[in-house]
């Protein structure tokens, strides 16, 4: 102590001594009453290895080839310190990035170590330290800012009085600038909302709702407009000098943001070609013969000279010797050395504050289905024009068919028995469809929003599945009843309550698996168009070998008969031939004489087609409905299964 | 004399610095070797002259009509209202002559896509009030448009299975005039490969975001090379960098600031454009709002702002720093009139300088004016002209060089040929499989008739899905080539109807054949031929009708919705599903027009016409004769060689609504709304 007597308490906390000196900045902390974090990476690489050719092309695919993503990268930053991340596409920044917020996927080979007040982390601890704003915005278009993020409040913290969630709402969006927005939609790009700038903000505003004291972010000002770029990093700087780490990423800063960094550090190919204050940034360089122009943005210039060129092979060799002579240059440095000094002190020392975790408080998973099914109710209530399209687009369907069909007739020779074998067959082809619709249009959204919150660790992806499938359940019951309510008595099919009951039922099954399957496969699947294709060809395969109506099921081929059971489509369409032709009885229009004249008399009464088309579907009416209904709870549990399995894939 | 020495003095010591600062740059940049042929422009001069330019933009018809739709507005009401309405470009003068580039630089919403729309007569979302625009002393008209002035879009469509070399070649046999030999136009294509460098790329394919293929600013430089083909002499870019990182953007400028000191006159609009790139630059125009702050050299910019109290930071970009000082700040009112009100001084006070100035030009000495003066008066008494009238390609040239890119470019597309040619054979071997025919029983009659329905029934499902995002995705593309009067309506409507039918005929033969065989229908080369024939027709038919929609409706999923419903409408009264007895009046002609009610005639009669049929019920046996049982359906209202007439006639009806909307309905992209 006798050899720092110019250090006292106050004066280590003095603002003009913090911008001057990061030596004394940092030797200060160690004396001073109120320690700050710290935080350090030492020696990180990561490498994956790929295959060099196709799985088709046995002989390549059998080789192998290391590819160093990351290499002998080491930083050391403060609280009150916002450091930005240079480098080009492909120099290896958001990889880093994900070293350090402990999301790299565990495919790679991770070396090295990340220190937080000295202490190293273990794996399930990263996710509770660290904050990571992603590049893309997703979120919920029918919600407003406030409800936004309210609902992420209630899905980390468990507080019982709701008074607690408003206060911490209004806070956050106060610190940020949000609260003239509060009560605006989100939006959407087709459809107006927030503007982009405030998009991020409310992106940053959901993370600081758990009181994170390290942040990072990954390309903040990508898609944004000048000035709203200048904004959101003034913004940033401002939360890091409330005792935050603020770690951003950014491709190409503009030269008014050079003063807000209290460091800069430029990756190439992974290695860290420069890491210190701005100041230290012209020095070094300068020092390497390559004084910054007059009139020039900095980081354009430092960037581009420590890029390499691939556009011909000459100048790619040329630039990447540039590049290793300023990277060993760097390693020389004092100002490296001056990094692992740091790093290796905090380790060291005992006076550090514990490593701080983010507010977690979460509730139990019955409580998070709760808010989630609320969250994503209000989210489609909002979208009017959703709801709508929800409850409407089975009746046009069926209104489509009145429109061709107007009634079914008794008469064998206009076509009876013709006719209610179309009806039935487009109605069961159809409901499918619809309700894949309805999946395709609104759920990939939903997975988008959920993909980013369960690597945040609010809740896992079954859950979000859970609470949309219980939420289209009453919406499809309604939807069912509408249109089966002016079908079924306006097209003239069998006159009784008992079988309009048993027609509903039976069409509301197909409707939700048919949305259910949707969700398997976007599970699976991640461009919804090719779900759609998928769907599509299997409803169309489906209806063909498992209802009889087009294939006699007793003459088809064997294996397609055992596919056929396999078929929601077989079970569902015996329930509507017998509910419909059971007790039905056909007229002929004319005398027994013309039997032979006329193939379609054949059929006199309902209980004969139900023989020829699907024999003994009478007596099987019940196991049949069971049958239907368990495709249901079937799909759900497979669903349910596919999204722990893809929650496990996403975050390994 | 002292005074003069120390002025040369300070001017050496600039130049110095300057050199010296250059020379640093350009070691970062340095780009290939300038030892190829250098192609120059070797048309007369050109000048491009804005006057007293005061633009208006019509916000409202910027919203295309469906959406005015999906918002519950009359789209002709909204037309009428004027608040709608605002002044896109203020009081605008400026003048560029050959050998000069000039960057339009400025923040979001300052004019300068609006000043690209009014000088290429463009701007159908708005009209100019006042001012006018000459080109060569002349006032602007499209033909003139046409004739001087070549503009490359920022988002210019490509397609993207040709190399670089195919596609300037196809665009050289459309663009050149007919008087030039094919010799003339491959040295013309190779010179333009050479001047833009793309040489090493010249084989390969041009490629999208999907297909790989060439760098993003080869493919930028492919778009300029589309352009420099008939040798314009203004050249006018939107927004070449958006997209390209720092090496390839700067070397596209690069070749850009040779295409000006090339006798040419090139004009560029960037957001913000970096410093490397800033220097590269002769002339800016820095616009807000609408109205200029600064026209002038780019490397007095610096100097010009200083003078009226605006220094640039040492460390920073100019054009950063000049465009975020003229930026409006829309976060508050307070803000917003602030800053409103401070680039309307600055603006003032440029036009206050520049005043008298006939290039309207900001210069650093006032005693070059006289000297400018001259040299302007001896340009416009010029009164020169682009060259004399030239006779471009005909019909018949277009056609056939369309109808070539047409092939080339869709088997170069293995991927998509190998997924429709999947979808054939599954559904083939499906459908044969569900029917299989070669055991010991024979199909019945509801089961062959079913099949019958099926064959007809279930391809159009793929092929308009297929043919409708195919004709989505070109769209773009042709929107352009037409806007530019590369080629008309009638060539193009032509090569791709034919340019399609090799793929048509491999689908349908992969679809026909294996169904017919595996489920045994009655194996007879002449009846086999007569099935594969409607079929055939069938499928062309639904083709067209996928064509037409597409080029009806602006959007994939309306074209999409639109043919879904037509389709389904044929579905159900194709008379499988709803007997033809029971249709109503207007549910019956749908029927008439329904191609798979004919299908389904056609090969019912095909195959039970005088063939006797067995059936059972219960312990009898029947023999009924085929004619009978279609009769029952009411499927024999017309004969066979009819059905073939009736379903071509629908064909052509479908391919006439394809022609009349290529001519007139304009095929913009949904992008471009």
């Amino acid at each position: 102590m006798g050899e720092l007597p110019f250090l006292s308490p106050e004066g280590a906390r003095g603002p003009h001594i913090n911008r001057g000196s990061l030596s004394s900045l940092e030797q200060g902390s160690v004396t001073g009453t109120e320690a700050r974090h710290s935080l350090g990476v030492l020696h990180v690489s990561y490498s994956v290895s790929n295959r060099v050719g196709p799985w088709w092309n046995i002989k390549s695919c059998q080789q192998k080839w290391d590819r160093q993503i990351l290499k002998d990268v080491s930083l050391y930053i403060e609280s009150g310190q916002i450091m930005c991340i240079l480098g080009s596409s492909g120099s290896g920044k958001t990889t880093l990035l994900d070293a350090i917020s402990g999301r790299l996927r565990r495919t790679g080979t991770l070396e090295g170590e990340v220190f937080v007040n000295g202490c190293e982390l273990r794996r399930d601890q990263f996710q509770d330290c660290f904050s990571y704003v992603l590049q893309s915005d997703v979120f919920l278009s029918s919600l407003t800012v406030r409800e936004t993020l309210r609902y992420t409040a209630m899905l980390a913290l468990c507080r019982s009085s709701a008074d607690f969630y408003n206060k911490k709402v209004e806070a956050v969006m106060t610190e940020l600038s949000l609260s003239h927005v509060a009560d605006q939609m989100i939006g959407s790009y087709n459809f107006g909302g927030i503007s982009s700038g405030e998009r991020r903000r409310v992106s940053i505003a959901a993370q600081l709702l758990q009181d994170p004291k390290v942040m990072m972010l990954d390309e903040p000002t990508t898609g944004l407009d000048c000035m709203t770029a200048n904004q959101i990093v003034l913004l940033l700087a401002e939360l890091a000098r409330r005792d935050r780490i603020v770690i951003v990423t950014i491709h190409q800063p503009r030269s008014e943001l050079f003063q807000h960094f209290d460091k800069i550090a430029i990756l190439t190919y992974g290695e860290l070609v420069f890491c210190g204050t701005p100041e230290e940034m012209l020095g070094f360089f300068n020092n390497c013969g390559y004084p910054c122009p007059e009139h020039s943005n900095p980081f354009d210039f430092y960037m581009d000279l420590t890029s390499v060129d691939t556009q011909s092979r000459e100048r790619e060799i040329e630039t990447y010797k540039r590049v290793q002579m300023l990277e060993c240059a760097f390693k020389e440095s004092d100002i490296y050395h001056k990094i692992l000094e740091n790093i290796e002190r905090a380790r060291y020392l005992k006076t550090l504050p514990t490593v701080p975790f983010k507010t977690k408080d979460p509730p139990g998973m019955f409580g998070k289905l709760g808010v989630l099914l609320r969250r994503v109710t209000r989210n489609l209530m909002r979208n009017k024009q959703a709801v709508i399209m929800r409850l409407v687009q089975n009746l046009i369907m069926g209104l489509f068919l009145i429109f061709y069909l107007l009634r079914v007739q008794n008469n064998t020779l206009k076509g009876a028995v013709q006719d209610r074998v179309g009806l039935l067959y487009q109605l069961v082809g159809a409901t499918p469809y619809t309700g894949m619709l309805n999946a395709v249009n609104l759920f990939p959204m939903l997975r988008a929003v959920s993909d980013q919150e369960s690597q945040d660790g609010l809740y896992h992806k079954w859950q979000m599945l859970l609470a949309y499938v219980l939420h289209v359940l009453p919406f499809s019951v309604i939807a069912t009843v509408i249109f089966s309510s002016v079908c079924y008595w306006t097209l003239g099919l069998y006159p009784e309550v008992a079988r309009f009951g048993y027609f509903s039922a039976a069409l509301l099954a197909p409707h939700l698996i048919g949305e259910f399957l949707t969700l398997v496969l976007l599970g699976i699947v991640q461009n919804p168009n090719i779900v759609n294709s998928i769907v599509a060809l299997l409803s169309i395969s489906g209806l063909l070998i498992g209802s009889g109506f087009i294939r006699n099921i007793q003459e088809m081929p064997i294996p397609l008969k055992i596919l056929g059971y396999f078929t929601f489509q077989k079970y569902c369409c015996e329930i509507l031939v017998v509910n419909e032709f059971y007790g039905l009885n056909f007229t002929c229009g004319g005398s027994n004489t013309s039997m032979l004249n006329h193939p379609m008399c054949a059929i006199t009464q309902g209980v004969q087609f139900i023989e020829k088309t699907c024999p003994g579907a009478t007596s099987r009416f019940t196991a049949n409905f069971l049958i239907l209904y368990g495709f249901i709870p079937a799909l759900v549990i497979l669903g349910i299964v596919i999204f722990k399995v893809r929650d496990y894939l996403i975050s390994r | 004399m002292a005074e003069k020495t120390k002025e040369e003095t300070q001017l050496w010591n600039g130049t110095v610095l300057q050199d010296a600062s250059q020379g640093l740059q350009d070691s970062l940049f340095s780009s290939e070797s300038d030892n190829s042929l250098y192609f120059t422009y070797s048309g007369q001069s050109n000048t491009l002259e804005v006057r007293d330019l005061t633009y208006q933009v019509d916000i409202a018809s910027q919203v295309p009509w469906f959406e005015q739709l999906a918002q519950f507005k009359i789209p002709w009401r909204s037309h009428s209202s004027q608040d709608s309405c605002e002044l896109g470009i203020r009081n605008l003068s400026f003048k560029v002559r050959s050998g000069q580039m000039l960057a339009i630089i400025g923040s979001s919403g300052c004019g300068r896509a609006s000043l690209l729309d009014v000088i290429t007569g463009r701007g159908h979302g708005g009209k100019m009030k006042s001012g006018q625009i000459w080109i060569n002393g002349q006032p602007s008209t499209p033909q003139l448009v046409r004739k001087c002035v070549a503009h490359v879009r920022q988002h210019d469509q490509l397609l993207p299975n040709l190399t670089v070399r195919e596609t300037l070649a196809f665009i050289a046999q459309m663009r050149l005039p007919r008087t030039f030999s094919q010799a003339q136009r491959d040295k013309r294509v190779e010179d333009v490969i050479a001047e833009l460098r793309l040489r090493q790329c010249a084989n390969t394919r041009v490629g999208n975001t999907y297909v790989r293929g060439v760098s993003g600013g080869e493919r930028r430089r492919v778009s300029i090379g589309v352009q420099l083909l008939w040798n314009p002499g203004i050249l006018i870019l939107d927004e070449p960098t958006s997209g390209l990182d720092s090496f390839t953007a700067h070397n596209l400028v690069t070749t850009l600031s040779r295409l000006a000191k090339g006798n040419r006159l090139v004009l560029i609009s960037l957001h913000q454009p970096r410093s490397d790139i800033f220097r590269l630059f002769d002339l800016v125009l820095l616009m807000t709002s609408g109205t200029p702050i600064y026209l002038g050299a780019a490397q007095q910019m610096v100097q010009y702002f200083t003078s009226i109290g605006h220094p640039c930071p040492r460390y920073s970009n100019p054009a950063d720093f000049y465009v975020d000082l003229t930026s409006i700040d829309r976060r508050s009112k307070e803000r917003e009139v602030a800053t409103v009100e401070k680039a309307q001084s600055l603006a003032a006070l440029f036009l206050e300088k520049v005043q008298g100035f006939d290039d309207f030009l900001w210069k650093a000495e006032a005693k070059e004016l006289n000297t400018s003066t001259h040299t302007v008066s001896l340009t416009l008494t010029q009164d020169t002209d682009c060259g004399t009238a030239v006779e471009l390609p005909g019909m018949i040239e277009q056609f056939s060089t369309l109808i070539r890119r047409q092939i080339s470019n869709d088997f170069r597309d293995l991927p998509t040929l190998l997924i429709h040619g999947s979808e054939a054979c599954l559904m083939s071997l499906i459908i044969g499989f569900l029917y299989y025919g070669h055991g010991a029983k024979q199909l019945s009659f509801m089961d062959t008739a079913a099949l019958l329905f099926m064959i007809g029934a279930l391809i159009p499902f793929n092929v308009i899905l297929d043919v409708v995002s195919k004709c989505h995705s070109e769209r773009s593309m042709l929107y352009y080539e037409l806007e530019d009067g590369l080629y008309t309506a009638g060539p193009y409507f032509f090569a791709k109807i034919l340019g399609e039918l090799p793929e048509h005929c491999a689908y349908v033969i992969i679809y026909a054949m294996p169904i017919y065989w595996l489920t045994n229908l009655r194996p007879v080369p002449e009846l086999f031929l007569l099935h594969f024939l409607l079929v055939w027709l069938v499928v062309f038919c639904c083709r067209t009708m996928a064509l037409a929609a597409s080029a009806m409706l602006p959007t994939f999923h309306m074209s999409s919705f639109f043919c879904n419903a037509l389709y389904n409408s044929f579905y159900l009264t194709a008379g499988f599903m709803i007997n033809l007895d029971n249709l109503w009046i207007v549910p019956a002609w749908i029927s008439k027009l329904s191609f798979l009610r004919w299908c389904f005639s056609g090969l019912m009669q095909i195959q039970f016409n005088g063939h006797l049929y067995t059936t059972q019920i219960g312990n009898f046996t029947f023999s009924i004769l085929g004619d009978t049982m279609i009769s029952a359906m009411d499927l024999n209202s017309h004969p066979l060689y009819a059905i073939y007439l009736i379903v071509i006639g629908i064909s052509y009806g479908f391919l006439f609504l394809y022609y009349l909307s290529l001519k007139l309905i304009k095929q913009k992209s949904i992008q471009d709304w």
